[in-house]
């Protein structure tokens, strides 16, 4: 840490808990598909997102290659490291720390997706591929402020890499593809315009932060932020058992969350809501059932409670109720707890 | 590389599985479309293709291709050093004998699928550009999906393609637990899963290779020939693609069942196949009543055509318009009229029989004839889609790299290059041309003074408007809604893109008091053309649903001879005015008819977009000249 410009310790936000919950949950279990943040300006998104990625122990990653392929991943190795490590076998590696890759919302698409390396072209006459965000954003989480207002075609060019993993390349007399597996964050403020209700189906989980109500914790916000900015060290500093504690947390989580089994009662509850709801497609099944796992692996249980049930439905369902673009058929939260207590017995 | 999932352990969709496997027996059937909701695992499904074939590759068309990576361009390396062109392959040609994937490709650049389906059944690539002249034979299979929610395809395209298969949402709970289960356990532990199903994997393999040695020797008997071609006919299916389509499928279909002679089975499946997206009609659902007849009996009309409109419509849709259908059936159990100047607010009326093209489940909606095509424009600024290039003009510097450097190459021999592998020339330099899809502004300027409350005219206006909103929503424009009555005109909704708040807004939009046409158009012209919605480079529209009559003047003119000299004055200004005349019964007064001819605007009746001369698509409305 020693150099870069401290960031603002994650044990330090107050409040904010459904989208902490969100983002340690993908953390945890990577394919549940990502976060999108729904609120307005100023309810310390960006904060949170660069602090999970601070919080997260380094990797392992092959020394000098551009998407940062982790070692231990075989599946998951760009072509030159695949080489690389066929031949030489085990490659140098260095420890890098997760980052937050943001697109702007001007990026045009040849820097999104990777373009032709003019200085490489000029010098060396032969053809070799730029990396753009999409490399980048490689074991990284992609953070894309105001996801609605970014062009349609960007979008489609972001979900067609996140869907299969893969940047796939096929512009300006470049042929390659890439591994891009990143945690995607979008923020969007639902007063300038929605989501197509494709797009929202993609985000794994949603979170709709507003800002604290609560005036005691209201000016402990001010408070922490103020003393953080006078001096971040010290602040840090008196946050790192806390820090080490969710650390802690999240490695063990990790680990564990393979050994929890998804058992019958779980994936027919998730089920059952999806068809009590009308909703289409297995994102939803498949999400609310991921989420669960995770966070009985971040509570440290061996199996799946109704609580975690619970929290998990109100990050993967609210942003999948409507099924057609016009059809208002906003459930209620209530009938979805209901239906969990009516399979996992109320309290 | 990324595991893929095992073909035979996807859950049910046993048609599109079985589609699949006919483009795999019988090497003339290219081209496959998977439809479907999404999350319904369409792209897992095509993908998973790729697990029964040893011998071919599945090659990826991202939506990022451009054409030199399509069709294949001067390969700048042995420019560079030997000065000679030499042609690169482009993905067309690499894909060869090869399996091509496609996700999302109706999402893709227009020309660029064109070129991908007509290279592919004429089987030779066709490459004019940049100095370079090259033919090429080459045959593969196209596996695409779509979701059709998010737009569609042009009706020659979806001609194009040889089989088209729709996935349905499983609603079979087991089932769905099963789809789940599995999708876990192949997330954690993908290679003891793909072992696991390794042997049905062989399995299928096996009855494919059979199927096809088999193949060459299976007959369509001549009384089934017959059939297909009446069945097409029938279904007044154009051209005759679709007739060999489902003798194909149905061939294969026999061979994959150890078969020499097709059934009738065979071809009622590839019929289903492939005759479904290419259909033009609705046979079984006949054209209600033309509504082009007598005034008096409009709301009988409107009845039995909501009727046979919601039997395709999918069944959850319906409980919200109940209550007004109710009333509309029972007009006489309200004996006492509401005065027209009252507030009210009425339902939404049938979404119309257009809506039902939207929501069917089968593709009737991509024979619009212009639909499915957005109009682009060329980007001014670096924005959009890189589709081709040209010599640049002052003052730019979106610099096409690729051809720039390919337009240099050839030279390199004989100039000067000071170290460098590559000099490029001012000549050399070529610029991109970007393009990106119109952003349409679309303002609904609705009368909702209390003669539309007569009749409940607004709920038919409400249906009305609520078509022509998921058309906009699916071309992805912005449509604002602004209603006046009263003494003014009021913006109920920005221009924005969230149809939804149109349709919540829509909901409770009252009715009543009198009727200010002048100041409405006033309002909303001046909202287009000064507010912050008059940016440059976009195309606006303004539809008015009104049925012309008028009753507030801003000044002391008349309120006619008022209206008459404002609308000309703003007419062919750049904004296109569609008028759309909700006025109904006697005195036909023709008011509306008069406000569009001084507008030069398009000219519609309400009853038009309840019709089937008019399939409810707001480009349709917006550039149908009358």
């Amino acid at each position: 840490m020693t150099g870069e410009n401290p960031v603002y310790p994650f044990s330090a936000i107050v409040g904010q808990e459904d989208m902490k919950d969100a983002l340690l949950a993908n953390v945890v279990y990577p394919s549940i598909g990502g976060v999108l943040i729904r609120g307005e300006k100023g309810t310390a998104k960006s904060t949170t997102v660069r602090a999970v990625a601070d919080l997260l122990p380094e990797r392992d990653v092959v020394k000098g290659c551009m998407f940062r392929c982790g070692v231990s991943d075989s599946r998951n190795l760009c072509s030159s490291c695949r080489e690389k490590i066929a031949t030489s076998g085990k490659p140098e590696t260095e420890l890098v720390r997760m980052r937050v890759v943001e697109l702007p919302l001007c990026a045009t698409e040849d820097r999104v997706v990777g373009t032709m390396d003019i200085e490489h072209a000029i010098t060396r006459g032969v053809k070799k591929f730029e990396p753009g965000v999409l490399a980048m954003a490689n074991g990284n989480i992609l953070y894309v402020d105001e996801v609605n207002l970014l062009d349609d075609h960007i979008v489609d060019l972001l979900l067609d890499a996140a869907a299969m993993g893969i940047n796939f390349v096929e512009r300006e007399g470049i042929s390659y593809s890439h591994p891009a597996r990143f945690l995607l964050v979008g923020t969007m403020n639902p007063e300038e315009g929605d989501l197509r209700p494709q797009l929202l189906d993609r985000f794994g989980l949603v979170v709709d932060v507003e800002g604290e109500k609560d005036p005691v914790r209201r000016s402990d916000v001010v408070k922490r932020r103020l003393e953080f900015e006078r001096d971040p060290v010290a602040f840090c500093k008196k946050f790192e058992s806390e820090q080490q504690a969710v650390r802690d947390r999240i490695i063990r989580a990790k680990e564990s969350v393979s050994g929890i089994k998804a058992d019958d009662l779980l994936i027919n509850t998730a089920i059952k809501i999806s068809l009590v709801l009308g909703v289409d497609g297995h994102r939803s099944d498949l999400t609310l059932v991921k989420t669960a796992l995770a966070f009985a692996a971040l509570d440290g249980q061996n199996d799946v409670k109704r609580e975690q049930v619970i929290k998990a439905a109100g990050l993967s369902l609210p942003h999948r109720l409507r099924r057609r673009p016009f059809e208002e058929s906003r459930m209620d939260f209530g009938t979805i707890r209901a239906l969990i207590e009516e399979c996992y017995g109320s309290s | 590389m990324t595991p893929l999932y095992p073909f035979p352990a996807i859950t049910g969709q046993e048609h599109a599985k079985k589609a699949l496997q006919c483009t795999l027996v019988d090497d003339d059937i290219r081209t496959i479309l998977i439809m479907g909701d999404t999350g319904t695992a369409k792209s897992t499904l095509a993908r998973s293709v790729g697990t029964l074939v040893f011998s071919k590759k599945v090659l990826t068309v991202p939506q990022n291709i451009t054409y030199d990576r399509l069709l294949g361009n001067l390969e700048l390396e042995s420019a560079v050093s030997t000065g000679r062109a030499r042609l690169a392959p482009g993905i067309l040609e690499q894909g060869n004998c090869q399996i091509l994937y496609a996700d999302n490709i109706n999402l893709m650049d227009e020309g660029i699928v064109t070129t991908m389906l007509n290279t592919s059944e004429t089987g030779q690539i066709i490459l004019e550009r940049e100095g370079f002249s090259h033919r090429a034979r080459t045959r593969f299979i196209l596996i695409a999906t779509m979701d059709p929610a998010e737009g569609e395809l042009t009706s020659s395209q979806m001609d194009h393609f040889d089989l088209c298969v729709r996935l349905d949402p499983i609603e079979d709970s087991g089932l769905r637990a099963d789809v789940v289960r599995k999708h876990l356990r192949f997330e954690q532990s993908p290679d003891e899963f793909i072992r696991e199903y390794e042997p049905r994997i062989l399995a299928l393999k096996k009855t494919l290779d059979a199927a096809r040695e088999r193949l060459p020797y299976v007959s369509i008997p001549d009384g089934h020939a017959d059939l297909i071609s009446s069945l097409c006919l029938e279904l007044v299916v154009a051209g005759q693609r679709g007739d060999l389509a489902v003798a194909r499928a149905a061939k294969a279909l026999a061979a994959l069942d150890c078969r020499d002679s097709v059934e009738f089975d065979d071809i009622k499946l590839a019929s289903l196949f492939a005759l479904e997206h290419r259909r033009r009609d609705i046979p079984e659902n006949p054209p209600a009543t033309p509504p082009q007849n007598k005034p008096e009996p409009k709301d009988q009309d409107q009845k039995s055509e909501t009727g046979s409109s919601y039997r395709n419509t999918r069944p959850d849709q319906t409980p919200d318009l109940q209550p007004e259908r109710q009333e509309q059936k029972d007009p006489d159990k309200k004996k006492t009229l509401p005065s027209p100047l009252a507030e009210q607010v009425f339902g939404i009326g049938s979404p119309f029989e257009v809506i039902r093209y939207l929501n069917e489940k089968s593709r009737r909606a991509t024979h619009k004839q212009k639909s499915g095509r957005r109009s682009r424009i060329i980007s001014t600024d670096a924005s959009g889609h890189y589709c081709s290039f040209c010599l640049p003009k002052k003052n730019r510097h979106d610099i096409a790299i690729d051809a720039t450097l390919r337009a240099a190459a050839p030279y390199q021999q004989s100039r000067e290059r000071n170290g460098l592998a590559i000099s490029v020339k001012k000549m050399d330099l070529r610029e991109k041309i970007r393009e990106k899809k119109t952003a349409h502004t679309i303002l609904f300027l609705v009368d909702a003074s209390g003669s539309m409350g007569t009749r409940k005219r607004m709920v038919a206006v409400k249906g009305a408007i609520l078509s022509l909103l998921t058309d906009a929503y699916q071309k992805r424009d912005r449509i604002g809604l602004m209603i006046f009555r009263g003494t003014d005109a009021r913006l109920v909704l920005p221009p924005t893109r969230s149809p939804d708040l149109a349709v919540r807004m829509l909901r409770t939009l009252p009715t009543g008091g009198m009727t200010p046409l002048i100041q409405g158009i006033a309002e909303a012209y001046g909202l287009l053309t000064r507010g912050r919605y008059a940016a440059a480079g976009e195309n606006k529209s303004i539809v008015i649903l009104t049925d012309g009559r008028v009753n507030v003047s801003m000044n002391t003119k008349s309120p006619y001879n008022e209206l008459a000299d404002m609308t000309r004055s703003i007419a062919g200004t750049g904004i296109r005015f569609v008028v759309v005349d909700t006025e109904v019964g006697f005195p036909c007064l023709g008011r509306a008819r008069a406000l569009a001819g001084d507008l030069e605007a398009s000219y519609f009746r309400l009853e038009d977009l309840n019709s089937r001369r008019l399939t409810g698509t707001v480009q349709e409305l917006i550039y149908t000249t009358r």
